[in-house]
């Protein structure tokens, strides 16, 4: 028994646990009625968040060890993920009480899903065998489909919501299509270190190059990649705001785990096909999105196409294959992750106080509400990559990654998407900050006046700095996360493995 | 006894697979969606007929509990409790759409076709295990898919609170923290409740 | 013949005939109908006996007679039932989906009788112990809920539809606890063939029966057995006064009587699953074991062997009858419940209390592995 109890080494998912129990304390606290819910449940979730990513940290640089006989891997990389997941969710739940309440729906259940979509993330982020990573990614989409509708009376919502099923029940019947074929490729078993060894084994043949482009395309929807994106923008605009920015960046940093661990991991020996594959997304992702985002009227949907392009720039850093390639993907999503659900709680504390979430209802909010205005400005500064903020560094780590490795066209690309870009975050901040009192849009005229009294106000508040401060100060101060991207690939034994064997020379 | 019986699983195989094949097609194409979803049940059947040829009598049983027991069974409920039935407009261009989509579907039959012939399949397989299977199963559960099968608990758990969220007529819907009406919609409107406010004397 | 005789009638059979000078592939091509003809025979034989059961004992619960012109206390009037139902017009309404019409009914019938499968008499009387054995039932009984969903939506009638979903909604709600109540004997008998689960029984006679050791889950799983039968106060689906007949509306003839048959093949196949579940299957109250040896009879005799074989198919029968007994009282003694509360008493009340029940025999097994099973 003890022999089986050592062998499974359970610690590895501690951090999952502590929030599977947040998870069950909330569900009960909800049996005692909607207001015992609305008190106890934040707190809960708070301590089990905090105490998961304290767990998360006491794993860092610690040897990995495979857990649950080679279902699960604790490195470096996993660990980095799953801290971004859960550092999402906490985001994501401080910015949504007040939400959820004003809407009228169920607080217990509501931080009871995301907090199950949380588990399957960040399971998904470390889940080294095919069964555990369907299971987990069946988790984290049947938790979102769920958040997406959870608006129940609204048409809008729960058109997002079966947009969201369908599409993603394709995506998962398409994977575990692909999945099954590598089932075979490896002669009947499921975890990748075998399935790699097979692959490596077969070379290049028509089967395994099937299995990699139905994977490819499963990891394509969950990261929202073009031509596999149709579903973002309606999906983002019809679901509660704080799950979009949930959607945005938690579960988007698990996609990316996924394609880390399961497209580099297994298929390094059809590394050619899978870069010209992810360059082809990548260029897609980031002029379709920065392109389309230009025309949005709807903030939310501003917000989706810019998150395609957003992954699109992250792309590059998957494509190059390198330490530096790697760490910046890990680096821009840690900056993406502050910044984007800085924007995030902005808009929602906006349509809190207006009920609206139109571009041009921000005309003149700088006399209204300063706060706002100054994290939404600084936000989208970041998101389009101004110095000295923290997306910045990020965007230059990514693009010297990739001239490094001779990307060329990605990082062309990447650049003058980024004007793109930076034109229509600029336009939103001009709408806020140049307009005069008197062209001030109609809703703005009419801004309540500014509380912070209601339930649910303060953490949104918290959340809001906290984005704001990492924001700002960030770029400055990177340092830091320079070297814990760093050390999140240099401690991970798949990407080092990959990065000595690489064939990619960079051309001098 | 040999010929005889290779004699009779083939003709059962061959039985089965014109089930699946010709069930499946039936699903996609009649126009009648409850015969759709009969022959949906049918085709899970034959599914399960091919697990009992592969000697998977445990996944067989699980398979007719799960897949006609229920999922189908929920299917039939679903098109029943609203099976109104209203003539739909045929969307435009409908008959260069499904001859697309026919010919997107013929490739990728081809394609699969060309993969599964060219690939050299390690046959046979391992044995099938017969009656042991269960307990097969239920080391594996408890040993290397112990994570999944723990997962698919949160899972199964989730699926089934967010289903009784969505589908619960609320009586009331107010905001717990102010106790102002609520329409449990989202909170961006169409148009904003503050311009609203203010066109009202 | 091997040195215990025990009563395999497949050997003996096929003994017999290859004796006479045919192939063994051909012995056994003959020997395979023959069980399955047997038990056919046998549940239909049964149904008889029920139908006749119950007009008897739902005249004595009303103060009547009942049939008595039909043979000897009217034991005939089941055959004159069946006869009647086979001759009348088998009628298919104007506007009904003659193929799932037609379909429904034997849809509903095939998988009752194909569950007589795992239905045991005896060590080696049964016509296959497939090593899923109850599981197998249990699967088996949940494709049901398509015929009666096929038959209410084919009829094209409103009472029709509401009736085979009442009676889906009803089958699925109450598999999940009756499957629970399963799983516990399953986890005490290690196994899930039928047979183990009655051997697991067997030894101290009455006192090794599972009804002592899993009383909550007898209840579920009759109360949840009597639901799937559609049986009062659990019919639902074809409450009278609410909606007419439910599903059987429409319905005339042999396609009426094969929903007829079907219901009480179910009954006496539930009632059977409970003696063998709970109640020792074919094992007499006192150990044969102990019998013999107190009439100093070697227990391997072949005739003591004949001699305990049929007492356990008596035995089988006659606890059987017994539950059955009991169903037929319940439903002339017992009003019928509303919708709502059967439904809330499935999902509110059995699911838990089976989910309690398995833990707790999980608990027991783990603490007294002697008396639950190790």
């Amino acid at each position: 028994m003890d022999t089986l109890a050592q062998s499974l080494n359970a610690g590895a998912i501690a951090p999952e646990a502590a929030i599977l129990v947040a998870l069950i304390a909330c569900l009960l606290a909800d049996l005692a009625g909607e207001r015992t819910a609305a008190r106890f449940v934040p707190p809960f979730t708070y301590l089990g968040l905090g105490t998961s990513l304290v767990l998360l940290a006491l794993q860092w640089n610690q040897p990995a060890a495979p857990s649950f006989f080679g279902s699960f891997l604790a490195d470096n990389l996993a660990v980095a993920f799953r801290a971004v997941v859960a550092t999402s969710t906490l985001l994501s739940l401080l910015i949504s009480w007040r939400y959820v309440e004003r809407a009228g729906t169920p607080v217990g259940e509501y931080a009871s899903i995301l907090l199950a979509a949380t588990i399957g993330a960040m399971l998904l982020c470390g889940a080294t065998d095919l069964v555990s990573i369907f299971v987990a990614l069946e988790t984290l989409s049947v938790s979102s489909y769920l958040l997406s509708g959870y608006m129940k009376r609204d048409a809008r919502s729960s058109e997002a919501a079966l947009k969201y099923l369908l599409v993603g029940s394709a995506a998962a019947a398409v994977f575990l299509y692909g999945t099954s074929l590598l089932y075979g490729v490896s002669g009947g078993s499921t975890d990748l270190a075998s399935i790699t060894e097979a692959l490596t084994a077969t070379g290049v043949a028509p089967l395994s190059a099937l299995a990699l482009v139905f994977v490819l395309a499963t990891v394509a929807f969950k990261i929202s990649a073009v031509p596999f994106h149709q579903w973002t923008p309606d999906v983002y605009e019809g679901s509660p705001t704080p799950v979009v920015a949930f959607l945005s960046v938690g579960s988007k940093a698990a996609g990316f785990a996924l394609a880390l661990r399961l497209l580099v991991g297994c298929f390094s020996a059809f590394e050619a096909q899978w870069q010209l594959l992810f360059t082809v997304l990548a260029v897609l992702s980031m002029t379709l999105g920065n392109v389309v985002a230009l025309a949005q009227t709807s903030m939310k949907r501003m917000l989706a196409y810019s998150s395609i392009g957003q992954a699109g720039f992250v792309m590059i850093g998957l494509v190059c294959g390198t330490q530096e390639g790697f760490s910046a993907m890990v680096l821009y999503m840690a900056a993406y992750l502050f910044m984007n659900l800085g924007a995030f709680a902005c808009i929602t504390l906006f349509s809190l106080r207006t009920g609206s979430d139109r571009i041009s209802d921000y005309a003149g909010l700088y006399q209204k509400d300063p706060l706002i205005t100054l994290a939404l400005s600084l936000c989208l500064l970041s998101l389009g990559g101004i110095p000295p903020m923290l997306g910045f560094f990020g965007k230059i780590y990514l693009f010297f990654a990739g001239w490094a490795d001779g990307q060329y066209l990605l990082v062309v690309v990447g650049l003058l998407t980024s004007v793109i870009s930076i034109y229509y975050y600029i336009s939103v901040i001009k709408m806020m900050v140049v307009k005069e009192p008197q062209e001030a849009s109609d809703v703005v005229k009419s801004y309540p006046a500014i509380t912070w009294v209601q339930p649910g106000l303060q953490p949104l508040r918290a959340a809001l700095l906290v984005c704001l401060a990492v924001t700002a100060i960030g770029g400055v101060l990177s340092n830091p996360l320079f070297t814990w991207s760093n050390q999140a690939v240099e401690g991970t034994p798949l990407l080092q493995s990959l990065i000595s064997q690489g064939p990619s020379v960079p051309p001098a | 006894m040999p010929p005889l019986a290779d004699l009779t699983e083939l003709i059962v195989f061959v039985l089965l697979a014109a089930g699946v094949v010709v069930g499946s097609l039936g699903v996609v194409l009649l126009p009648n969606v409850v015969y759709s979803a009969f022959l949906l049940g049918g085709v899970f059947l034959s599914v399960a007929g091919l697990y009992l040829l592969l000697n998977a009598s445990f996944i067989a049983a699980a398979q007719v509990l799960i897949y006609v027991g229920a999922v189908n069974v929920l299917i039939l409920f679903a098109i029943m409790l609203v099976n109104k039935r209203e003539p739909m407009a045929d969307a435009p261009g409908l008959g260069l759409r499904r001859l697309l989509s026919s010919g997107v579907c013929a490739g990728l039959l081809w394609l699969l076709l060309r993969v599964a012939y060219t690939t050299p399949w390690a046959t046979p397989g391992p044995t099938p295990l017969g009656e042991d299977a269960v307990v097969r199963l239920g080391e594996h559960f408890f040993t290397d898919y112990l994570l999944p099968f723990e997962l698919a608990s949160v899972l199964l758990l989730m699926a089934m609170i967010g289903a009784i969220v969505l589908a619960r007529r609320d009586v009331f819907a107010s905001d717990i923290g102010t106790g102002e009406a609520a329409d449990q919609g989202l909170i961006e409107k169409a148009r904003s409740p503050l311009l609203i406010e203010k066109t009202r004397p | 013949m091997p040195p215990s005789f025990t009563v395999d009638l497949e050997a003996g059979f096929r003994g017999l005939i290859e004796a006479a000078g045919l192939s063994p592939a051909a012995s056994r091509l003959i020997w395979l109908p023959l069980p399955m003809l047997l038990v056919l025979v046998a549940a239909v034989v049964g149904v008889l006996v029920t139908v006749w059961l119950e007009r008897k004992i739902s005249a004595a619960a009303q103060q009547r007679i009942g049939p008595e012109y039909a043979g000897a206390l009217g034991i005939l009037q089941p055959m004159a039932d069946g006869l009647k139902l086979l001759v009348k017009e088998d009628v298919i309404p104007a506007r009904a989906d003659g193929l799932l019409f037609t379909l429904g009914p034997v849809l509903v019938v095939v998988p009752v009788i194909l569950s007589w499968l795992i239905v045991p008499f005896g060590q080696h009387l049964l016509i296959s112990n497939v090593g899923i054995g109850i599981f197998l039932w249990i699967a088996l009984s949940s494709v049901q809920p398509i015929g009666l969903l096929m038959s209410g939506y084919a009829s094209n009638n409103k009472y029709s539809l509401l009736g085979g979903l009442r009676a889906a909604a009803q089958s699925i709600s109450y598999e999940i606890p009756l499957a629970l109540a399963v799983l516990a004997v399953v986890m005490m008998s290690n196994s899930l063939s039928t047979v183990d689960i009655v051997d697991q029984q067997s030894g101290a006679g009455i006192l090794s029966w599972n009804i002592w050791r899993q009383p909550v889950g007898f209840l579920v799983f009759w109360i949840c057995a009597l639901a799937e039968c559609e049986r009062l106060p659990f019919d639902l689906p074809e409450a009278e006064e609410e909606l007419v007949a439910g599903y059987q509306t429409e319905y005339a003839g042999m396609k009426f009587a094969l929903f007829y048959l079907g219901s009480y093949i179910n009954l006496v196949l539930s009632a059977l699953l409970v003696t063998v579940l709970y109640l020792g299957g074919w094992g007499f109250p006192l150990p044969v074991e102990w019998l013999a040896s107190l009439l100093g009879q070697n227990i391997d005799a072949p005739l003591v062997q004949v001699v305990s074989a049929t007492l356990g198919i008596v035995m089988t029968v006659l606890k059987a009858y017994l539950l059955v007994f009991t169903a037929i009282l319940l439903r002339w003694t017992v009003p019928r419940v509303r919708i709502d509360q059967l439904l809330d008493f499935g999902w509110k009340f059995l699911l838990p209390i089976a989910l309690v029940n398995l833990l707790a025999t999980a608990a027991l097994k783990l603490a007294f592995p002697a008396v639950f099973g190790g």
